[in-house]
């Protein structure tokens, strides 16, 4: 005899005792006289915007012997409405949940949402029973049941204005519970080997059950992680008990399950271009100090107000075009398409979005003009930032400037040193530039340090980060800064070539921003195939890279306050990264990208130094245009897009290459790598320590 | 179905019901209205053996917890002379793996086992695996200097299954809202931060402790201590008379740094330098009311 024959012989046996006492006929009578009617569940059980949590009172079970007393189940019931369930499960089986129909009562009058009878319901005495104390919804188990005897089941339940919650572990069970009419699902999808739950094999098992019916996840719930999965994997709802019924605070138990259910439902139901963070998908988040919670709490208050705010707005826009000088054009790149046509057999159209011709010559304007608008909106005085090769820090020093704000500018000793004509730069106009000697003296440390600035000096000081990383709101606030590369090149390529959209946009992505920017315009219209591309370096075996994307290069871990993809040791210490540009060296992504990777929206690869150099040059002497290093991974890729759009059948695509900086800050590494320069010419370049690299 | 405790991945486990040995330390202080002396040193700083050295010599000289930290490439939180230290154990080989040898050092020594780490370190290593790791070592709780409440879903479900306390910290600037965040989820103690900033050692502490100590308690926490800053045994004493528990840790740090702040000092003269500022610390921590 099988544990679940077992628990149905006893059930059985219990309600012929209850049924002795009181005869069916008495208890149809109490349910005539009754004036309650059942709520209606399934309207508790789907929402558009949360996961509905039935949260149980759960004294004891087969599997885990006594788990807590509950004296008062009435009070945990309330606690359990309190902190946000959708419906209260009462056991009331009493040999081995030591559960009873009194727990029912007490529930049922304490409470005004949905309370479901859990039991091992095999006779119509138990629904009508049922019914008579109160109850909203029953639980039929398929493995305890026929098919007739399931049918007739429900149908008795719905008669009785009740719903009825179908279990199922298999396939096979599904597929019974469907034909028998049931159209509130529950999956158990406990793998009974090592009693763990496999939310794969959850939905797999959900997959092809009817639209209409609600899916209840229903056995391995113990917290907020188990809900995210099985949100993600398709559960309308989620049934938990030893989670919240043995939880010290049993509110907050379920509260935290009721705020992972909306997380998921947040990022499901908003189109791809409008996600905000604080999560894409399980990505992001603020995994800072607390004592910068008050800061960036603020910042997204104040940026908020002003995105509601037509006046900002105004001013953004003017100060776009009358400072920065938007738009940027979109330049037609016909000599350079001849070479992807020689080399792919393929005769695509190129377009380039020219951020290289904005003030300070590269995409970093528009994100530092927009967050020190909000500097002054806050009424801060004091700016720090973190530059790696010098481009976002010439621009937050330039924007500083002409705000009249103090600016300090954290740059690695070592950039500092290969980017000595950007820091006199941004010196010249006004900053204090601190080269940071901790660490790898990198980009990575500049971050770290311009992090322990804004703990100490927070009140007064903004930290205007560079890039789509970091915490919340950083991800989502500095692409919508740099979204319009996106919308300009959307409608340029309209306006002034008549193509109504592009087939395909290439971008290089360091911490992302250029590419976000650009994507973002484009990310719901399934015709555009976008790709990024990582820096290669010496290409992913040779361990001297900055790819984070690739199969055996970057894991998902937490850095610089957000969870991403991260370049990190069997430790969980964070690798040194390599590139020839040092705008696109950095061990973590954004956010935003490591979600678009995830579900499959962009297609992300590398170009290796030797790519990115050759393509640097393809593009200087086919159009005119120097791109930065930076911006020539996404020329190299470029090619390999090309190649991609070719066996997926395309033969004139129409593509556009962001071009996100402009090169003349890496002529002195590109003189040295293409041996322009005499050995006199090289050396002194090296002695002023011009040499160079840099933006992303 | 069988009756398990324990399963391989852990789910779904109950709650553990374990009492909290910080609170039951705090406990037996408060019967004796005295503050406990929470030190800090990185495991692994010098290197993994002088630091069990170094972690026993804490405990036999008067400290009561010791917050193990695990030295990290990218201490956010961290002033100059912890990213030294940890500088210097990560290139002398430091493994986590280690950090459960040093809990059980402790334990052993008398002391509450508590580990300080920023959330990459255990996420990477498996929460629920460290949390069960730190568990049989005889570990207190986890002090966790960049992971906010709101984030911690998966450390709060691990901890609860393993009845390790969750120690999350407040700043001076907290809201009240955040404070009452922090306290409700918070398990053994609140990390009071004494200044905006990083750790460091400072000549002056300034007031603002006291009134954050006090904001943290009407926001519910049982248990505050204040550390970042504190380096004196005045301080100590100061910091002692209102708070249930004072943390220092670069002081202790220090004693074990040569004079360049860079390299570690001769083993043995460490130690002693070590015993000796523990013993003042904590005869000063200890008198404090």
């Amino acid at each position: 005899m099988s544990v679940l024959d077992d628990l149905v012989a006893g059930a059985i046996e219990d309600q012929r005792a209850r049924e002795a006492k009181t005869p069916l006929e008495t208890l149809q009578r109490q349910v005539a006289d009754s004036a309650r009617q059942p709520l209606d569940a399934r309207r508790w059980l789907r929402k558009a915007d949360s996961i509905p949590v039935i949260a149980e009172i759960k004294r004891a079970s087969p599997s885990k012997g006594h788990l807590s007393d509950i004296p008062d189940p009435a009070a945990l019931a309330r606690q359990y409405e309190r902190g946000g369930a959708s419906a209260i499960s009462v056991l009331t089986e009493g040999r081995r949940f030591l559960g009873s129909l009194d727990d029912l009562d007490a529930v049922r009058a304490a409470v005004d949402i949905p309370v479901l009878r859990k039991d091992f319901i095999v006779t119509d005495y138990q629904i009508w029973e049922a019914r008579a104390h109160g109850a909203d919804l029953i639980l039929l188990i398929v493995a305890a049941l026929d098919d007739d005897r399931l049918r007739h089941l429900l149908d008795l339940t719905r008669q009785l204005g009740m719903t009825a919650l179908v279990e199922t572990h298999t396939r096979e069970e599904i597929a019974r519970a469907v034909a028998a009419g049931a159209d509130v699902i529950g999956i158990n999808a406990r793998n009974l080997k090592d009693l763990r739950v496999d939310v794969n094999k959850y939905a797999e098992l959900a997959d092809d059950m009817p639209a209409d019916v609600i899916r209840v996840a229903e056995s391995g719930v113990f917290g907020a992680v188990e809900v995210e999965d099985y949100g993600r994997a398709g559960a309308d709802a989620v049934l938990v008990g030893e989670g919240v019924a043995t939880a010290d605070d049993h509110e907050l138990a379920v509260n935290r399950l009721v705020k992972a259910g909306k997380r998921v439902k947040a990022s499901e139901s908003t189109p791809l271009s409008e996600h905000e963070g604080p999560y894409f998908g399980q990505f992001g988040g603020r995994y800072v100090p607390e004592a910068l919670i008050t800061a960036l709490d603020e910042l997204e208050r104040v940026y908020n107000e002003a995105k509601a705010d037509p006046e900002f707005h105004k001013e953004f826009a003017r100060l776009n075009k009358q400072y920065v000088g938007r738009e940027s054009p979109l330049t037609e790149a016909p000599r350079f398409a001849e070479k992807i046509a020689e080399k792919t057999g393929i005769h695509p159209r190129v377009f380039l979005k020219r951020e290289d011709l904005n003030h300070t010559g590269a995409h970093k304007i528009n994100n530092a003009l927009g967050q020190a608008l909000l500097v002054k909106r806050m009424g801060k005085t004091r700016v720090i930032a973190e530059t790696g090769a010098g481009q976002h820090g010439v621009a937050t020093a330039t924007v500083c400037a002409m705000l009249g704000l103090k600016c300090r500018i954290y740059m690695g000793q070592i950039d500092a040193r290969r980017q000595a004509l950007n820091v006199a730069r941004m010196r010249m106009l006004g900053a204090e530039v601190v080269e940071v000697t901790l660490g790898d003296r990198i980009l990575k440390d500049a971050i770290n340090e311009a992090l322990r600035d804004w703990v100490t000096n927070v009140k007064d000081t903004h930290y205007l980060l560079g890039t789509v990383a970091g915490p919340h709101p950083f991800p989502s606030m500095v692409r919508d800064f740099q979204k319009i590369i996106g919308e300009e090149a959307k409608r340029q390529l309209q306006d002034w070539y008549g193509i109504d959209h592009p087939d395909a946009i290439c971008a290089c992505v360091g911490g992302g921003s250029n590419a976000i920017g650009i994507m973002n315009a484009f990310l719901d219209d399934d015709r555009v195939n976008l790709y990024g591309y990582e820096a290669g370096g010496n290409g992913p075996e040779s361990g001297r890279h900055a790819i984070r994307f690739a199969p055996g290069t970057g894991e998902l871990g937490m850095f610089q306050g957000a969870k991403s993809y991260l370049l990190e040791n069997a430790e969980g210490q964070t690798l040194d990264t390599y590139s020839i540009s040092a705008g696109l060296d950095y061990a973590s992504v954004g956010p935003e990208h490591a979600w678009l990777k995830e579900i499959g929206r962009v297609n992300y690869g590398w170009a290796t130094d030797e790519e990115a150099m050759n393509a640097f040059r393809d593009l200087s002497q086919s159009e005119g245009i120097i791109p930065a290093i930076e911006s020539s991974h996404a020329v190299a890729g470029a090619y390999k897009a090309a190649a991609d759009l070719k066996a997926k059948g395309y033969t004139e695509p129409v593509m556009i290459i962001n071009i996100s900086g402009r090169g003349d800050k890496d002529m002195a590494t590109a003189g040295k790598w293409f041996g322009y320069l005499t050995d006199d010419q090289a050396k002194a370049l090296e002695v002023t320590g011009a040499h160079g690299n840099a933006v992303a | 179905m069988t009756n398990e405790t324990t399963t391989p991945s852990g789910q779904p486990l109950g709650i553990s019901h374990r009492p909290s040995p910080t609170e039951a330390m705090f406990d037996r202080f408060r019967a004796e209205n005295k503050p406990a002396f929470i030190g800090y040193l990185p495991y692994g700083f010098p290197d993994p053996d002088v630091s069990l050295d170094a972690l026993r010599t804490m405990v036999e000289h008067g400290v009561d917890a010791v917050e193990i930290g695990l030295p990290y490439s990218d201490p956010v939180m961290d002033g100059p002379v912890i990213q030294a230290a940890s500088q210097i154990a990560l290139n002398n080989g430091e493994s986590i793996n280690g950090v459960f040898r040093a809990v059980e050092t402790v334990a052993n020594a008398g002391g509450v086992p508590l580990i300080m780490s920023y959330w990459n370190l255990i996420y990477h290593y498996g929460v629920e695996r460290f949390a069960r790791d730190f568990e049989n070592a005889g570990g207190a709780g986890l002090i966790t200097p960049d992971l906010i409440p709101d984030e911690a879903g998966e450390w709060i479900e691990a901890s609860d299954r393993h009845g390790l306390d969750r120690i999350f910290l407040v700043s001076p600037d907290s809201s009240d809202d955040r404070l009452e965040i922090v306290a409700k989820n918070a398990r053994g103690f609140v990390y009071a931060a004494s200044r905006m900033g990083v750790t460091g050692e400072r000549d002056t502490i300034s007031a603002s402790p006291e009134r954050l100590v006090e904001r943290t308690r009407k926001a519910g926490a049982k248990n505050v201590c204040v550390g970042i800053g504190v380096s004196t045994p005045e301080q100590g004493a100061k910091v002692g008379a209102y708070a249930d528990g004072v943390i220092v840790g670069s002081a202790l740090v220090h004693t074990l740094l040569a004079d360049d702040d860079k390299t570690p000092k001769d083993r043995a003269e460490g130690l002693r330098d070590l015993a000796a500022k523990a013993e003042a610390l904590a005869d000063g921590i200890h008198r404090a009311r």
